[in-house]
């Protein structure tokens, strides 16, 4: 059957090209090219938009595409090869403020850390080697400055007793806290409290607790601490002051009265946060896993130690990382309690007040070698940390 | 260890103020010899998971008694009832090996650790996995956690067995194989074992004792059998068997029982509007017969034939017959006269959907 509507088109004849002069003739031309650059241009921006299909054309295409490849126009070129490097153009900005901020700073502190006798206010130094490093060890840093050693001892003593044992205390609270029901919300507020507050404020209020006024030959006003060991009756401790009992071997000096009140402070305030994270693991276990227990007869502890400890073994590594990791650079607690000066001549000072020592008597020599040494100490305890407790935590 | 249940009641409290309180258990009342397995059936909702969990102790009754033997453990702690109790979804303590699973109830009851091995691998062997012991339960398959599962109920060899929905986890085939199991495990271990299901042929299946219940109501309790063949009312009628029963509307005049037109069979009963049921395999096809059904297609099984019809009187949109493959019926018959077996033809009360008996 003939389709009637389809009539026959007679190819019209292009008439003959007009004949130009040679100099119109070039401008024409030029005209011409220009012309189909712009065509060019516009056909690659309308490709690059038509191009722009939906995930789910996109698959099938891929699909359909044999092992020649897709014939691709030349905006879907362009479109594909951006696409494949926009992530950085994402990550840009970071890594432009991590390189400034971060980057620079430790490269910078590594390289300075071996510069002798460096001036922060000049940059000038006398040459380069381990000089900083000898004497950051030997203690041999000048008069008025924080002995390193000191220093060192402190930070690890605090932090080894005060993450172990808030874990522990917030782990315990963390149980008591599921088990109870009601005005459970109000005790998970009022635990969360200590978070909230400044860790210098807090600080000072620790110190009032902890304060006698007064020498030994002159004690009236005891803090709450104090009054309390009164009604037991030990005699008034000077916990934070002048007059603090200590201990020493060698040049170390061991200032215990201090120790306990930065413990103490260090669990208090570490305590919301681990309670929170552990709190909300437990929400989480399966409650037959309890009902299972239960009827297997277990005891309280067998079910605190064998099934809710190992279920946030997870939780309390982390809280275990992150808390020594916290612990080995703490700083504003101690001069919240015991003030600039971190108690006595830095007999409680940590490294991070030792840094801050130094670069405030300007020789950031020591404070840059200083802060190499708490880097690589970090690095190796984390690294111990997960090695110990990712054999236990590798059954998910 | 017989168990009696008296009286028992589960009523929780409404969420919210003014609400109904929900009667997920009401005036239940079972007698279970000893050795027996027993199973609770009924449709989700029902009440029958939340009776297990009072047996096991996990939840305590609103009033009735529990009685294992001659001892009441209404208020006894679920540890003191000596109870195994195999969840639904297995509870397997996922940082446990197979073998410290197994163990743990008996490190609880301080078994000496020679004991408790030897015990813990009898448990294994009985539900064949001493292969896995040194396995976590995240490297087994379903059907191997289960089977953790029954073990770590039964080491410590208790008075009662209880399995909360033990197949609904498995696949079909799986399904098959494990309730022949669990079947066998009970049979050796002689334990009185209760386990909940919603699935009825999983209950007909393997249950020496049925209880079917119904929004936290016991509706009948029985040998499988006897309740597929005498069910006490519409629902247990229509919970049972599959194809499920061909439910018509009725009515029984001068002592013959008519759907639609039709006389399908005889009653002593008085005259009255009434559910009629009867059983896919209650049609007898012989050529001629007083219930006249519209084919709609015939489905061949192999072993037998499945006539899918529809009844103008049926509470269902399809009516299922099934009969005898060597029955010849007629092609492409679109009505075919059916006459029907009388004990496989039931009488409900259109009303209270009682039986009449």
């Amino acid at each position: 059957m003939k389709d009637e509507n389809k009539t026959e088109v007679t190819p019209t004849p292009t008439p003959p090209p007009k004949k130009h002069n040679k100099f119109v003739q070039y401008f024409i031309n030029l005209g011409h090219r220009i012309k189909g650059w712009f065509v060019d241009k516009w056909t690659a921006i309308k490709d690059f938009f038509g191009s722009i299909k939906t995930y789910k054309q996109r698959k099938l295409e891929a699909e359909l595409v044999t092992n020649d490849g897709p014939q691709l126009t030349r905006g879907e070129k362009f479109r594909r090869g951006l696409k494949s490097q926009s992530g950085w153009l994402f990550v840009a900005p970071a890594i432009l403020l991590m390189a400034v901020f971060t980057f620079y700073p430790i490269i910078a502190a590594f390289i300075n850390s071996f510069k002798q006798g460096y001036s922060g206010m000049t940059g000038k130094f006398n040459g380069w080697g381990f000089d900083n490093f000898v004497r950051v060890f030997r203690g041999d840093t000048g008069t008025g400055g924080a002995s390193f050693v000191q220093c060192l001892f402190n930070t690890l003593i605090l932090t080894f007793i005060s993450v172990p044992l808030s874990t522990l205390l917030a782990l315990l609270i963390s149980v008591a806290l599921n088990s109870i029901k009601r005005i459970q919300k109000a005790y998970q507020t009022i635990l969360f409290l200590p978070y909230l507050t400044n860790a210098l404020a807090m600080g000072a209020v620790f110190a009032t607790f902890f304060k006698i006024i007064g020498t030994a030959s002159y004690t009236e006003t005891y803090g709450i601490v104090n009054i309390v060991l009164g009604v037991f009756g030990i005699a008034p401790i000077d916990w934070v002051g002048l007059t603090s009992p200590h201990w020493e071997i060698g040049s170390l000096s061991i200032p215990w009265a201090k120790y306990v009140v930065t413990t103490i402070y260090e669990v208090w305030s570490g305590l919301p946060f681990k309670i929170l994270i552990l709190f909300s693991a437990m929400q989480s276990i399966n409650k037959q896993y309890y009902d299972a227990a239960k009827v297997d007869g277990a005891s309280r502890s067998t079910i605190l130690w064998k099934i809710t400890t190992p279920m946030i073994m997870p939780q309390i590594s982390y809280l275990l990382v992150t808390g020594i990791m916290g612990g080995m650079k703490q700083y504003s607690a101690v001069v919240g309690i015991f003030g600039a000066t971190m108690g006595q001549d830095y007999d409680m000072g940590t490294m991070v007040g030792y840094l801050y020592n130094y670069i405030s008597l300007g020789q950031t020599g020591y404070a840059f070698a200083g802060s190499l040494i708490l880097f690589i100490i970090i690095m190796i305890i984390t690294w111990i940390n997960n090695k110990v407790t990712k054999k236990h935590t590798t059954y998910r | 260890m017989r168990i009696s249940i008296q009286h028992l009641t589960k009523i929780f409290p409404s969420r919210t103020k003014g609400g109904d309180a929900v009667h997920a258990v009401e005036d239940m009342n079972i007698e279970i010899p000893s050795g027996k397995l027993v199973g609770l059936l009924g449709p989700s909702g029902c009440g029958k998971s939340t009776t297990l969990f009072m047996l096991s102790g996990l939840e305590s009754p609103t009033s009735g008694k529990i009685i294992f033997d001659d001892q009441d453990v209404t208020t006894l702690a679920a540890e003191k009832r000596g109870i195994g109790l195999v969840f639904q979804n297995y509870a397997l303590y996922p940082h446990m090996t197979v073998e410290q699973n197994i163990r743990f109830p008996l490190d609880n009851m301080r078994i000496k650790k020679e004991e408790g091995n030897a015990r813990a691998l009898d448990a294994a062997r009985l539900v064949q996995i001493e292969d896995l012991m040194a396995r976590k339960p995240n490297e087994l398959s379903g059907g191997q956690q289960q089977r953790v599962a029954i073990a770590r109920a039964l080491v410590k060899m208790p008075n009662v067995l209880l399995l909360d929905e033990p197949l609904s986890n498995l696949d079909a085939r799986l399904r098959l194989q494990t309730r022949e199991e669990i079947k066998r495990i009970q049979r050796t271990t002689g334990i009185t074992t209760v386990f909940v299901t919603h699935d009825q042929e999983e209950a007909m299946s393997i249950c020496d004792i049925m209880v079917v219940m119904k929004l936290g109501v016991v509706q009948q309790i029985g040998e499988p059998q006897s309740i597929y063949d005498d069910p006490n009312n519409l629902f247990v009628a229509n919970f049972l068997g599959t194809p499920p029963i061909n439910i018509f509307k009725g009515r029984i005049e001068g002592g013959k029982v008519f759907i639609g037109g039709e006389a399908v069979g005889t009653t002593e009963h008085e005259d009255q509007e009434v559910y009629v049921g009867i059983r896919p395999e209650g049609f007898i096809y012989d050529g001629e017969g007083a219930f006249t059904l519209n084919v709609d297609h015939i489905e061949v099984m192999g072993r037998d034939k499945s006539v899918v019809a529809t009844h103008e009187s049926s509470t269902k949109p399809t009516v299922r017959c099934i009969i005898d493959s060597d029955v010849a019926l007629p092609a492409n018959a679109t009505q075919l006269k059916f006459n029907i077996k009388p004990y496989k033809l039931f009488l409900f009360n259109a009303e209270t959907e009682e039986r009449l008996r």
